[in-house]
């Protein structure tokens, strides 16, 4: 172990003079600062979260019913398995958790803060021996040429070196990576900051559903399980939801229309796609499903024999629509492709005192029906069905302050894994036979493979000086 | 395609990469490993053609995207970066016996992408965001560092008995010494660590833009969580007195496993959100 490693965490409990035995107080305190729970509550929490993956969250009871026989779904339902990941042991195990790393920082942060601030800058006899490596050797001259020369070849090589002058010695320290020793505590805090905005989100934020017709709007949302009912200060309309193909027939894109009316004015129009939400006043909408709204009407064209216009009706199924003048006309079946020949359309025609007839109408031969030399000729334009919108709607006031831990996170861990805390001493004293004794030595808090061979070049070009 | 037939050509390469790597260790021959190297080199430049030509020919199809969209894809990037991952560390570490236990898994791996649909399909809505990109290379990057890990794991267990018995025979006597070994797995998820981490978190964002939420207990999040606990134990243990060497290789072992459970386990037997392959 060298000097500087008890800051870093081992797990070892502090060690206790004979004869005297640590207050309960202290005994709980060491149980919080050990490195043996983290990793107990690491792995405990890896286990605990796979059951959550093998058991389906959140279901209807009758669901569960189906799968387990009756005891299992009791014992199940008892411990939370059906909602685990917010039941209190789940929630206790990510407390333990915090704890657990909090207490941590705050028993090796302050030693680890007092070992950067105040460096060990002397290089003495006990030191020295803790340093596996380490040089020696004598040169004529003065102690402070020296000094100045190895100065100027450690500040080349490494960086450069703090002199401190002390009881006729005269010693150099130099230094790099210091901020490899800070790594741990950003990723400790980064979780800590992570948990933060989880809370403030649920605390502050709702997640909610809300499925919006064409042309209509909705400002009334109900959140998960309906127990609870959101009115925003303003309303989303949908005017117009769409989906398009690849030529495949798969799913190419999903889009809707929205504009954001508040005080009956417009304020925001955005067309929403899957990965392309709209946001307003901190209230996110993402595309999230789609559907038909009712039943789909079928669209007729009515013309008189000289191809004159009498307008359009829209057929809704088995309802007879009646015709000033004429009769009713009633849709009765609507296939995609009948015959090979197109879309179709099955009506019946009902005229006062006369049978009903059964009338085909395909969308792709519009003049058809003038064979029946009736007096009205109709024509089937088409289904129109109208759409709604299914929205994801969400406020998280604590999404930013999750970022912002994520972010600490992956800088705290390269910090503590890719940055190491190089040092180096040189110790000049003068030796009894008039030369001056220099002593070189060096640690790295991590990658010492890699030190070995820069300590070797900073030995060679500092021995090179002045030869 | 020719993409296909590259990638059908690099796991052919892989095969006898590792044949050539297991025949050096069963023969006791180093010079046997020498060509298992060149394979590799050569594996390494088809496959990265062969990525470079499926992406090339995405583009003559109209759909024009980097070829890590789907379970295939995902497979052979994953190869691909165990090859890459493993042609450095036996440069770093100059020794070839890691190729027995580490060029079997990229093999494998393309055995099982070659059972899977190579065709290159159009984006479905939910996959058309720049986060997919960097959350699929960031996560296989990262596994294949913990691919790497593992086997060197395997090799510190094969070893450890013979060191605790202090005797040097056999197979197992020319595999590297236990402390090179444990140095291996440690550097190893110190690179994939990183790279998991970032890989969740870029999936989170991506699922707050899409669903508006960054994390909802789907499966496939919590076995990525599952195997950040599991590396994080490991990182710990490793500067835990009574932690590291044997437990710690084991804790890497099962990282991986659950690495490859959270990969292709959480598709093929569980059901969620992440149903896209990968």
């Amino acid at each position: 172990m060298e000097a500087v490693s008890e800051v870093r965490t081992n797990g070892v409990p502090p060690v206790v003079p004979a004869g005297r035995t640590l207050s309960p107080i202290d005994q709980v305190w060491d149980f919080f600062i050990s490195v043996k729970l983290a990793i107990f509550t690491l792995i405990i929490l890896a286990i605990a979260s796979i059951f959550g993956t093998i058991v389906e969250q959140n279901q209807a009871p009758e669901k569960y019913h189906q799968i387990y026989e009756d005891w299992a779904f009791a014992l199940m339902n008892r411990i939370n398995l059906f909602d685990m990941y917010h039941s209190w042991w789940f929630l206790a195990l990510l407390v333990l958790f915090t704890v657990n790393l909090t207490c941590c920082t705050i028993d090796r942060f302050p030693k680890m803060l007092k070992v950067v601030r105040n460096p060990k800058t002397k290089l003495d006899g006990n030191l020295e021996k803790t340093l596996s490596l380490s040089d020696r050797w004598k040169k004529k001259g003065t102690l402070s040429d020296w000094a100045a020369k190895y100065s100027l070849a450690l500040s080349a090589s490494f960086a450069k070196p703090k002199v401190t002058e002390e009881g006729g010695e005269i010693h150099l320290y130099a230094e790099t990576g210091v901020a490899s020793r800070f790594g741990v505590y950003v990723t400790h805090l980064s979780i800590v900051i992570i948990f933060i905005g989880a809370i403030l989100g649920n605390v502050l934020g709702f997640k909610s559903y809300v499925n919006i017709p064409d042309g209509e709007e909705a400002s009334h949302l109900d959140t998960r399980g309906g127990k609870k009912h959101i009115d925003l200060p303003f309303s989303v309309r949908n005017n117009k939801f769409w989906l398009e193909t690849y030529p495949s027939g798969q799913p190419k894109k999903y889009a809707s229309d929205l504009s954001v009316i508040e005080n009956g004015r417009e304020v925001v129009r955005k067309t929403i796609t899957v990965n392309d939400p709209l946001q307003y006043k901190g209230i996110w909408f993402y595309q999230s499903s789609y559907g038909q709204e009712g039943e789909a009407t079928a669209l007729v064209s009515v013309r008189r024999p000289d191809g004159s216009t009498m307008g359009d009706l829209s057929l809704a199924p088995n309802e007879p629509v009646p015709i000033d003048g004429y009769g009713t006309i009633q849709g009765v079946k609507y296939s995609p492709n009948l015959q090979g020949r197109g879309p179709a359309l099955q009506v019946v025609v009902e005229k006062p005192g006369k049978p009903a007839v059964n009338v085909v109408l395909f969308q792709q031969q519009p003049d058809q029906d003038h064979q029946r030399k009736d007096a009205l000729v109709f024509s089937f334009g088409g289904l129109d069905s109208k759409m709604f919108t299914g929205l994801q709607v969400a406020k998280d006031p604590g999404v930013n302050i999750v970022w912002l831990g994520c972010a600490l996170m992956v800088i705290g861990i390269v910090m503590a894994f890719f940055l190491s805390h190089q040092r180096v001493w040189v110790r000049l004293a003068q030796g009894q036979d008039g030369r001056v004794e220099v002593a070189l030595a060096g640690s790295a808090s991590r990658n010492r493979l890699a030190f070995e061979k820069k300590f070797e070049k900073i030995q060679t070009g500092v021995k090179a000086v002045g030869q | 395609m020719s993409n296909v037939i590259l990638f059908n050509l690099t796991t052919v390469l892989f095969g006898v990469a590792s044949a050539l790597y297991l025949g050096a260790l069963y023969a006791k021959n180093g010079k046997i490993a020498v060509f298992g190297t060149w394979t590799c080199i050569l594996a390494a430049v088809v496959s990265t053609a062969a990525l470079g030509v499926r992406w090339y020919e995405s583009y003559q199809m109209g759909i024009g995207r980097i070829p890590v969209t789907n379970l295939y894809e995902s497979l052979v990037f994953f190869a691909w970066s165990v090859n890459l991952f493993y042609l450095i560390v036996e440069r770093k570490y100059a020794n070839r016996t890691f190729g027995a236990f580490v060029m079997p898994i990229a093999f494998f791996t393309m055995v099982f992408a070659v059972y899977n649909d190579s065709s290159i399909q159009p984006l479905v809505p939910a996959l058309q965001s720049y986060w997919l990109h960097i959350h699929v290379i960031t996560c296989f990057v990262g596994y294949a560092a913990f691919a790497v890990s593992a086997g060197a794991a395997l090799m510190y267990l094969l070893k450890s008995k013979q060191e605790a018995a202090k005797i040097n025979v056999g197979i197992v006597g020319l595999l590297p010494p236990c402390k090179t070994l444990d140095d291996l797995i440690y550097r190893a998820i110190i690179w994939g660590f990183p790279f998991l981490t970032a890989g969740i978190i870029t999936g989170a964002a991506w699922a707050n833009y899409a669903w508006g939420t960054y994390w909802s207990w789907d499966p496939k999040e919590t076995w990525s969580l599952i195997v950040w606990l599991v590396y994080a134990a490991f990182l710990h243990a490793r500067v835990t007195r009574g932690w590291y060497g044997t437990r710690a290789a084991i804790l890497s072992i099962t990282g991986f496993a659950s690495t490859v459970f959270c990969y292709l386990g959480v598709n093929l037997v569980l059901s969620g959100l992440h149903s896209y392959g990968g």
